[in-house]
């Protein structure tokens, strides 16, 4: 953390040092630089995203995860006459109650229930619900299904809300981490840009005058007359280039070093996406940085046909990385920080269609995992025969969901963050 | 026909807004890969009707319709089966482990075969004769989406990119209709398993939401009528087939219209929709000039479309000649996509392509890998493309591509490294008359970023030269750092 702020400190007052020369400051380097510049607005970036703070970890399962065969409600005898082809024999099923239970492939997270870390969430959707991959996952990632496009996702809001400081100070670069290739509309918020990264070696200049870099990328924007006369002005593309540049800058030596050679004694990540992701944030838990919010993702769960191997073998992948993560958090003793949360932006049809697949749908379940999880199934499972369209009925908002995390884990007042209050689900301790 | 959006009126260059080299440049990066020096200069001298012409005037055929030769090297897939049937022959006889091998060796020479096509393509977009057929290729790659992965065939996939530019500026309807018959899109979108009694909504739903119409402009009925339509659509190897016995013969209702509708039908229903062709106008539009586009312009340039019967070309040229597209706010304000910039520095670097796996993983990084979109939605658009990795993969593609000399980066580290830490380059870091710092920034700015640039940021160019200006290496250097400014990731 020390480390982190005099690198972030030493790297503005070169910028500052270089800024004296220039007539016209642009709009952004304005607040942050002259903000930074002073030390009493220091604490009040560091303190909201304190390094021994809660964390939260989203896995997202992109393409929608087949609901119905991840927890399988194997007593109802419509699961087996509308899916003869692609379903679950329950001898090979792990049982969580007497009418559900998990995939095959999904016994780690079987210990997990029966430890009392695993929350089982039915049924979980939203009114109106949208087939579209690309309207859906909005909707989940936005938490604001009546914006047609919508700008901010739901934990966007939360680092707007809570990791951004007092006005005009400098938001925390390492606030949020998404590992992947593109930053999920989840995480982009109005004020805070959270990183995003697939491979950490690969996350660093390379060129040789480090030094011309960063005044070229930090200094000097095009001449604009109204900020030469102090008005404000929109950020242009421009300016989003020198904070992106800025911001990767400040985070990339840190990252670097946490992360590089982390081989945990012990423990086993599989091979893929999903396992180094979860590897790294272990990683990045363990070398302390300030992030609040985790996200992963792992795609490939649009099984329009052939289902069964496929997502047999992307159930596979996900528990053992979670169980490795588990395990490895648990063995740096930072289990007790962390929460995970998975969710897909729909289910699927509660019938196979012809081709040994199934099409768009809609409720699914979610899992939220760790210790501070109040362990068991929480909400009804939808009914497989009251249908709309020949899709689950929703029992849970996902934003009730989103709305106890955000109050209980997160510690921030949801009600900001999502338009309105939604009832809180039993599926925290804390 | 309809009043003309005022902003889609034919630019005229004045003297106080002259078409000069920046809006040559501009023409250009948009209707194209970049050009270099002479190619702005010759531009520049056209003026802008000319020029729009020049650049629209391609044959609607493909790279080998235009010259037998111009084809991938297919060479590792010589002799493979091409359809089911010819499959089932080569697997005959052979035991479950000979079997395994012998699919194992399929895909192999099928990956190897799709990044042949990939360095043949991204030469093209290089070095091709038609850089707006090109730049349209890629265009149509982004809608009508279709990827490589799941092992989808090199072959097909080079058959549709040969279609995509075989319609580029051609008709609309025409080139839906291919789609929809298109083996790798049929296979892509699961039409391939849409039959009678037993519909497959993928290709139905993804035709109207992200080919023709946007959400929101059809009902989730108007899904399961049309995927009736298209049952029977399949392919068998590389041929469109039409499969009587599993297409539904019934009545289907869609879109006002009542009867046993096919594909075909519902395909001109949905052009006949007021909102297709706004869509697709609207989609050419900000690809091609801005994305926050003025309401009316959609509707407006969509009109021109549909008065063309959907024929492309009207539009494209009233697009690249509007005021519009040489405003201030279409001109250098578009941030480049990951081929765009590589492509680009390329050319305005005047180098050969570097070696495909270097290319390859530069691009993957940077978020476009050719015949791999992320999803059906097509790639991201512009500041999307931007975050703190891709901005050093970004940085850090360009800098090597000038000659850097990556420090600390061992084999497979760098975002282009390859254990080959220098790339085969022709580039020549000397102006050809070698002049003064001063002089030789503004040289290489121009030749570049083809927009004048903040002075501060000239300055601390102009520094680091010192008193080298003359030395190669020394201006090397400097060139890595006018393609690590952000204002170099914007054309």
């Amino acid at each position: 953390m020390q480390n982190r702020l005099s690198t972030r400190r030493l790297f503005l007052q070169r910028g500052l040092a270089l800024l004296a020369a220039t007539p016209t400051i642009p709009a952004f380097l304005d607040q942050t630089v002259m903000a930074i510049a002073n030390p009493l607005d220091a604490p009040r970036v560091q303190q909201p995203s304190g390094k021994d703070g809660k964390i939260l970890v989203v896995v997202q399962l992109s393409g929608g995860n087949d609901g119905l065969n991840t927890v399988v409600p194997f007593a109802d005898d419509t699961y087996h006459k509308v899916r003869p082809g692609i379903r679950h024999d329950p001898k090979t099923l792990h049982k969580l109650t007497d009418s559900v239970a998990l995939h095959p492939n999904l016994r780690p997270l079987l210990d997990m229930f029966q430890d009392g870390k695993l929350a089982v969430v039915q049924g979980v959707g939203y009114p109106n619900p949208n087939r579209s991959h690309f309207r859906s996952m909005d909707i989940w990632q936005s938490a604001q299904p009546e914006r047609e496009q919508p700008s901010s996702g739901w934990v966007g809001r939360f680092f707007d809300n809570a990791c951004a400081g007092a006005p005009g100070a400098t938001p925390d670069p390492h606030a949020g981490i998404n590992i992947g290739p593109t930053l999920p509309l989840a995480m982009q918020g109005e004020r805070v840009m959270p990183l995003s990264l697939e491979r950490p070696e690969a996350y660093r200049y390379r060129g040789a005058d480090r030094k011309r870099y960063e005044a070229l990328n930090g200094i000097g924007s095009p001449a604009d007359a109204r900020v030469a006369h102090g008005a404000p002005r929109q950020p242009s593309t421009l300016d989003f280039l020198h904070r992106t540049a800025m911001d990767a800058q400040v985070s990339s030596d840190d990252i670097l070093r946490v992360t590089q050679n982390y081989q945990p004694a012990g423990v086993n990540y599989p091979r893929g996406d999903i396992g180094e992701g979860l590897r790294l944030v272990a990683a990045m838990i363990r070398g302390g940085l300030s992030t609040r919010v985790y996200y992963v993702s792992l795609g490939g769960f649009d099984t329009h046909a052939n289902e069964r191997g496929r997502h047999d073998q992307l159930m596979g992948r996900f528990a053992e990385a979670v169980a490795a993560f588990w395990s490895d958090l648990k063995g740096q003793k930072n289990d007790e920080r962390v929460l995970m949360m998975t969710f897909s932006e729909f289910g699927r049809r509660v019938a196979q269609n012809a081709s040994g697949g199934t099409d768009h749908g809609t409720a699914a379940p979610m899992f939220l995992m760790g210790p501070a999880v109040k362990g068991g199934i929480v909400g009804e499972h939808p009914s497989l025969t009251d249908l709309d369209h020949g899709d689950l009925k929703y029992r849970t908002d996902f934003r009730s969901v989103y709305a106890t995390v955000l109050q209980s884990w997160l510690d921030t007042p949801s009600k900001t963050i999502l338009g309105q209050q939604f009832k809180l689900a039993p599926v925290l301790r804390v | 026909m309809s009043v003309i959006h005022r902003l889609l009126e034919p630019y005229q260059p004045t003297d106080q807004d002259p078409f000069d080299a920046v809006k040559a440049a501009h023409l250009l990066n948009r209707a194209g890969f970049g050009g270099t020096s002479d190619e702005v200069e010759k531009v520049r001298k056209m003026g802008p009707a000319a020029a729009v012409e020049w650049l629209l005037d391609f044959p609607d055929q493909g790279a080998e319709g235009q010259n037998p030769e111009d084809v991938p090297n297919f060479a590792s897939i010589d002799g493979f089966p091409k359809s089911f049937r010819e499959m089932r022959e080569a697997m005959r006889g052979k035991s479950q482990e000979e079997q395994q091998r012998f699919r194992q060796m399929l895909m192999r020479g099928n990956r190897e075969a799709m990044g042949e096509t990939s360095r043949w393509w991204l030469n093209r977009m290089a070095f091709g004769p038609h850089p707006l057929q090109e730049k349209l290729t890629l265009f149509w790659h982004g809608h009508f989406t279709t990827s490589f992965r799941e092992e989808r065939s090199a072959w097909l996939m080079w058959r549709q990119n040969e279609l995509l530019r075989r319609m580029a500026a051609g008709n609309f309807e025409q080139f839906v209709k291919g789609i929809s018959r298109d083996p790798a899109m049929l296979q892509y979108l699961n039409n391939n398993q849409n039959k009678k009694g037993k519909p497959n909504e993928n290709y139905a739903r993804e035709l109207m939401e992200l080919f023709t119409l946007g959400i929101g402009r059809y009902t989730e009925d108007d899904v399961k009528e049309a995927a009736r339509a298209f049952t029977g659509w399949a392919s068998e190897g590389d041929e469109f087939v039409f499969r009587r016995g599993q297409h539904d013969d019934g009545v289907k209702k869609f879109f006002g219209r009542i009867g046993n509708l096919d594909g075909d039908d519902v395909i001109e229903l949905i052009l006949r929709h007021p909102a297709c062709s706004p869509y697709v106008a609207g989609k050419l539009f900000r690809f091609f000039a801005y994305e926050d586009l003025e309401p009316g312009i959609d509707a407006s340039l969509g009109q021109v479309l549909r008065d063309a019967t959907y024929d492309l070309r009207p539009a494209l040229k009233m697009l690249f000649r509007s005021k519009a597209f040489y405003s201030p706010k279409a001109i250098g304000a578009q941030v480049k996509s990951p081929i765009q910039l590589v492509i680009g520095t390329v050319r305005m670097l005047g180098l050969e392509l570097p070696p495909l796996p270097l290319l390859q993983r530069g691009l993957s990084q940077m978020g476009q890998v050719p015949f791999n979109p992320p999803n059906v939605k097509g790639w991201p658009t512009g500041e999307a493309w931007i975050n703190s990795a891709t901005l050093f993969a970004r940085y850090n593609t360009c800098v090597f591509l000038a000659g850097g000399n990556v420090p600390g980066a061992g084999p497979r580290q760098g975002p282009l490294s390859d254990g080959n830490p220098k790339p085969r380059l022709r580039a020549k870091f000397k102006p050809e008359s070698a002049g003064t710092a001063e002089e030789t920034v503004d040289y290489w700015v121009s030749r570049l970023i083809q927009r004048p640039i903040d002075a501060q940021k000239r300055k601390v160019l102009i520094d680091s030269l010192g008193e080298q200006a003359g030395d190669e290496e020394t201006v090397r250097r400097m060139v890595q750092l006018v393609v690590s400014m952000p204002e170099y990731q914007l054309c």
